[in-house]
């Protein structure tokens, strides 16, 4: 428990510690954010006006802890762009981004967690060589490759879907779920590829250990020492890849929802930067930072739970 | 006689995993009957534990061959299906492995594994009576909390405590056959004397048969009735074990016999220069109250805030080392001997009293010669290095150096392309020697150096050592485990317990009047009585 | 500094059979490269030329992947965005490179309060997406090759460092390092002529995993639209291109998908033929 309690209270310090860094970097990079607004009005008194208006005259750590309330409060600020809240400008994108990474999360999982083991399994075979060879290809092309090769096959060919065809998840769930079963096996494909390999090479790597060699001088099966006896200690390696590729997929849904035409988080993200829109970014930016340490954190807890050896030292 | 309940013949076993096949058992034979323990010795590579694993049924890979016979209960083993083996193993041959510190799942709790073959061959047995049978195994391999170690993970016990797990786990079924592969060769003197005891009393206590895998002569002939000696793949000789001491008909038995370091019969390697010399002359080292704390590797952040606390490794040592003395500093693992061996030649900080060592920086020769080399460059660079760093700027000057080097240490200039990989582990210690007498030291410190070698590699190393010390007016700390070799080599000794020395001395002296209870306990463990 | 490539490119594994992951990796590698090459020296066409009259040819001899929207031959610039990204992808693994093994070398080899501090910000920016976080470095100093070179190049410093700092802690305690300290040995020699060689293997290797990652990184900011601007011919710019012309042209996508995908291919073969574990079926 004590454990826990340190584990939380250094996830905040980093997560405070990201977002001043965050600030910090768009504070200090050039352009007036008052006359962003004003749109090229250059009436000194009236940009002065504002910038105080917005507390821009503020010293930087004063405006830095102002802005952390804000935020904590659910106040992102105001969209320089669009003059609107950026809490409201995100909330309907949020829920997309989160949908979309989840379902190539489990895809993810579906796919190569049963893939990895039979691999490893039959390794040598007929049917892991043909996996591994796979497995090299898929790693090899780049998800909005796929993406577009899904849109033209699935979409164009095979009329499964509607490219650009997106279903808002405020009308029907359903739908949008799965509209968003291509994308996401375009996001899941390549890191499930990645999985299988690294569950493969785990578990190869485990065979080799005197344990291994115990259980099968009592007499085991080679399933059950594979199920009871490797796979907890082979996943070590997994989860903490799993970790990553949770953040890592946040950042491939940014490239996704391009292809795919999704307005999700990463379309705001993208022409927020081309608006220099920059409470904007900054609201997304920490939102995923929020969402990386965490899985960080949770791929911690999983590992402790999975090896008594850590949480023993 | 008593039943034969194994009876192996013309057993080979090929790898076919390379190019080429490859044998590595020939036509081994082996009859064990009821009751009865076996020893089969030889050198790494003998082949002694893969015929053993080929009885246990755990050559299954598809590249391994093997052709013979392993009769047991009417069946020959090797004609079995994977099925039918799984019948007995477990259940009827049972095996326990060299290193209890790798051999149990390190993610499983010990009652679970211990229980694992009881609820594999008998799954009727009910969870409350499986938990009983394993407490009373770990409790009967005396396991003193076994309430305790049965909800812990391996990785809370010491190795001692793990084999007392594997072997209370192997005799969950009651076998027939337990197949012990170097049970004690990873273990500590003392806890090796103990687990031998072990074994011992299960074989006389429920009569089970016991095939004992060893590298050790003496250790085999304090437990084993009858004995194979193998080499290369092949049974050298085989006997009753005192026949094969007292009348060895093969050269290479002899060999194994004469490498055993002998105490007392024999005169000893060093003694070339007689005591007077060596009192008289200056010292090399000089330690003085000296505490050495254990350094903390691994800091976080809160480590910081956390108050230093650290107790001594070794605690207020005092000891000297005259020019061409030999000293030997002997104790179990963990007493400290290594970590008073770093501070002495300047590696730690950490310690407090004084080290006075006047001349040129002494070496280290360690034990395992594996990890001693650097495994990316050629022996070449390997000696050059030392003479580098001591601005020996002219590359003949270098050259001439290395090569007469190789001469002392008994290596062919050949050698001086290859990495380490590509030698033998005595040609590595060789090596190792070699590079650390460079510099031309006055000490040398040689932590261990032969424990990790080959029995017939160890007796030409120590005798490496004994003529390098004559021929270069050398002073040694000699750190080991083992009495014997002490023996031969050393002068003077001091032992070491829980970081203190409990005896010093003269080693004629020690080994014939130990004072302390703990040198008399490791004499006993050695075999030596006086 | 000593490194030895023997050791590196072993052609055979210890088993004695053919290292295909390597064989194949120098191969794809090799012929990507010749391409790229070819394509520098004397492109088919000129990347620039337009022919409105010949918009959206299919695959022929003359244009084998077609003609893109202004008439070009995709082909040509193909090679020529190959070009563009394996220079961005040579440029970002030296930083990294540069920048992760000063700082693995040297929290790895000293350890204390530098190396856990350093470590922890190292930690947190690892699990940082990169293409994320060049996207704000983009973002924040504006877009270009050598703005995506600096960002990419910064984002993978943490991945290298890591790298380079747990094999300095594998070796830094190993006894042939302790006997080198007694020899008298300074820290600077240590770490380049002792545990460096060492650490090449996995060095080696994670290059090439750094080459695979910077293509697609680069790829991906350009499809994006925030990477190469044109007019330099970028892959990812001309996929993001190709994904709107995909019913009249599909071969001009075929194009630069397959050059990243050879490109990737290639590098990951290699990184894996340089590992040097290759683990067979064993035991089952």
């Amino acid at each position: 428990m004590r454990y826990a309690a340190r584990k939380i209270i250094m996830l905040v310090v980093t997560v405070l510690a990201i977002s001043f860094v965050v600030f910090l970097a768009f504070s200090v990079i050039p352009g007036d954010p008052a006359l962003t607004i004003l749109g090229g009005q250059t009436d000194p008194a009236r940009v002065e006006a504002l910038r105080e208006q917005m507390g821009l005259n503020a010293p930087l750590p004063v405006r830095y802890v102002r802005w952390l309330r804000s935020f904590l409060a659910g106040d992102f600020g105001m969209s320089y762009r669009y003059s609107v809240p950026v809490s409201r400008l995100l909330g309907e994108k949020i829920p997309i981004t989160l949908i979309l990474t989840l379902e190539s999360f489990l895809f993810m999982l579906l796919i190569s967690i049963p893939l990895g083991i039979y691999s490893a399994r039959h390794a040598g075979g007929r049917a892991d060589r043909a996996l591994v060879i796979l497995n090299q290809i898929i790693m090899a092309v780049p998800p909005f490759f796929s993406g577009i090769l899904i849109t033209f096959f699935f979409g164009m060919l095979l009329h499964w879907f509607v490219p650009g065809g997106y279903v808002s998840w405020r009308v029907s769930l359903s739908g949008c779920v799965g509209y968003l079963v291509f994308p996401a096996i375009a996001i899941a494909l390549p890191k499930s590829a990645m999985v299988v390999s690294i569950l493969r090479r785990s578990l190869l790597k485990e065979a080799r250990l005197d344990y291994v060699r115990t259980a099968y001088s009592r007499g085991s099966r080679t399933n059950y020492v594979l199920y009871r006896h490797m796979l907890r200690n082979a996943m070590g390696p997994v989860v903490t890849f799993l970790g990553m590729a949770a953040a890592d997929m946040v950042a491939g849904s940014i490239i996704i929802e391009q292809v795919f035409g999704i307005p999700g988080l990463g379309r705001a993200l993208l022409t927020a930067i081309a608006n220099r829109d920059y409470p904007v970014v900054e609201a997304i930016i920490v939102l995923i930072s929020v969402l990386v340490v965490a899985s960080g954190a949770a791929v911690d807890l999983i590992c402790r739970r999975l090896d008594p050896r850590i949480s023993l030292d | 006689m008593s039943e034969r309940i194994l009876e192996v013949s013309d057993l080979n076993i090929e790898f076919h995993d390379h190019s080429l096949p490859e044998t590595v058992v020939y036509d081994f034979d082996l009859t064990l009957h009821e009751g009865e323990i076996v020893g089969i010795v030889g050198e790494s590579g003998s082949g002694k534990s893969m015929s053993a694993m080929a009885i246990a049924g755990l050559l299954s890979r598809h590249e391994i061959r093997k052709r013979g016979q392993i009769l047991y209960d009417g069946r020959n083993l090797l004609d079995c299906d994977r099925d039918t083996l799984r019948r007995y193993q477990g259940e009827d041959i049972a095996v326990i492995f060299q290193e209890p510190m790798t051999s149990l799942d390190p993610v499983r709790r010990i009652g679970w594994q211990v229980e694992e073959s009881v609820r594999l061959h008998h799954p009727e047995i009910p969870a409350e009576r499986r938990r009983e049978m394993a407490l009373r195994n770990l409790a009967d391999c005396g396991l003193a909390d076994p309430e305790k170690v049965y909800r812990q993970y391996p990785s809370q016990l010491s190795g001692g405590m793990r084999q007392r797990v594997m072997i209370a786990a192997a005799m969950m079924g009651n076998p027939r056959i337990l197949i012990a592969d170097e049970p004690t060769t990873a273990l500590d003197v003392l806890v090796q004397e103990q687990i031998i005891e072990l074994l011992r009393r299960i074989n006389r206590e429920r009569g089970t048969a016991i095939l004992f895998i060893s590298h050790d002569l003496s250790l085999v002939r304090r437990l084993c009735s009858r004995v194979l000696v193998m080499r290369e793949g092949r049974i050298v000789e085989a006997g009753p074990v005192e026949d094969i001491f007292n009348h060895p008909a093969e050269d290479y038995t002899r060999a194994l016999i004469r490498a055993i370091p002998r105490v007392f019969s024999e005169k000893r390697g060093g003694e070339a220069e007689g005591e007077g010399t060596a009192a008289a002359a200056a010292p090399v080292l000089d330690v003085e109250h000296l505490d050495v704390f254990y350094q903390e590797s691994g800091q976080g952040i809160g480590e910081l805030f956390r108050r230093k606390r650290a107790e001594p490794v070794v605690k207020d040592i005092s000891f000297s080392l005259r020019r061409g003395e030999c000293l030997a500093l002997v104790g179990g693992s963990g007493c400290g001997k290594s970590t008073l061996a770093r501070a002495v030649a300047g590696l730690t900080r950490s310690y407090t009293g004084t080290v006075s060592r006047p001349g040129v920086q002494p070496q280290i020769i360690f034990q395992d010669p594996y990890n001693s080399l650097n495994p990316m460059h050629t022996v070449r660079w390997i000696l050059e290095e030392p003479l580098r760093l001591t601005g020996e700027k002219n590359a003949r000057v270098r050259e001439k150096r290395i090569l007469s080097m190789l001469e002392k240490v008994r290596l062919s200039p050949e050698l001086l392309g290859r990495y380490p990989s590509q030698l033998s582990g005595g040609q590595r210690q060789r090596v190792c020697i070699g590079s650390a007498l460079m510099q031309q030291p006055e000490l040398l410190i040689a932590d261990e150096p032969v424990s990790a070698l080959d029995v017939t590699i160890q007796a030409e190393i120590l005798e490496l050592l004994g003529e390098l010390r004559r021929e270069m007016a050398l002073s040694v700390l000699f750190i080991s485990h083992d009495l014997r070799t002490v023996y031969q080599l050393c002068d003077t000794i001091l032992v070491m317990e829980k970081g203190e020395i409990v005896e010093r001395g003269a080693v004629d002296e020690v080994y014939r009047r130990p004072r302390s209870k703990y040198t008399k306990a490791l004499l006993r463990a050695a075999g030596i009585s006086s | 500094m000593v490194i030895d490539m023997t050791g590196i490119l072993n052609w055979k594994t210890e088993s004695g059979k053919t290292n295909w992951y390597l064989v194949l990796g120098t191969g794809i590698t090799g012929f990507v490269l010749s391409l790229i090459f070819i394509g520098l020296l004397h492109p088919p066409y000129d990347i620039e030329a337009m022919d409105t009259a010949h918009k959206f040819a299919g695959g022929s001899l003359r244009h084998l992947f077609g003609t893109d929207n202004f008439g070009r031959d995709v082909f040509s610039r193909v090679l020529a965005g190959g070009f563009t990204t394996m220079k961005i992808a040579a440029g970002t693994v030296a930083v990294g490179l540069l920048g992760g093994v000063l700082i693995g070398a040297v929290t790895g080899y000293f350890g204390g309060l530098t190396d856990e501090l350093l470590m922890r910000i190292n930690d947190t920016l690892f699990a940082f997406p990169s293409v994320l976080l060049a996207l704000v470095i983009v973002s924040l100093f504006g877009s270009g090759t050598s703005h995506v070179i600096w960002a990419l190049g910064i984002a993978f410093v943490p991945s290298f460092a890591r790298m380079v700092r747990s094999e300095f802690l594998r070796y830094k305690n190993s006894d042939f390092i302790a006997g080198a300290k007694l020899q008298g040995a300074g820290a600077l020699r240590i770490m380049t002529h002792h545990i460096l060689p060492n650490a090449a293997p996995v060095l080696m290797s994670s290059v090439m995993i750094g080459f695979n990652n910077a293509v697609l990184a680069e790829a991906g900011l350009s499809y994006l639209g925030i990477g190469v601007q044109p007019p330099e011919p970028s892959l990812g710019s001309m996929l993001s291109e190709a994904q709107s012309y995909l019913v009249s042209a599909p071969l001009y996508a075929a194009g630069p998908g397959l050059m990243i995908i050879f490109m990737v291919l290639g590098f990951s073969l290699l990184a894996e033929g340089m590992s040097r574990e290759q683990l067979s079926g064993a035991w089952f």
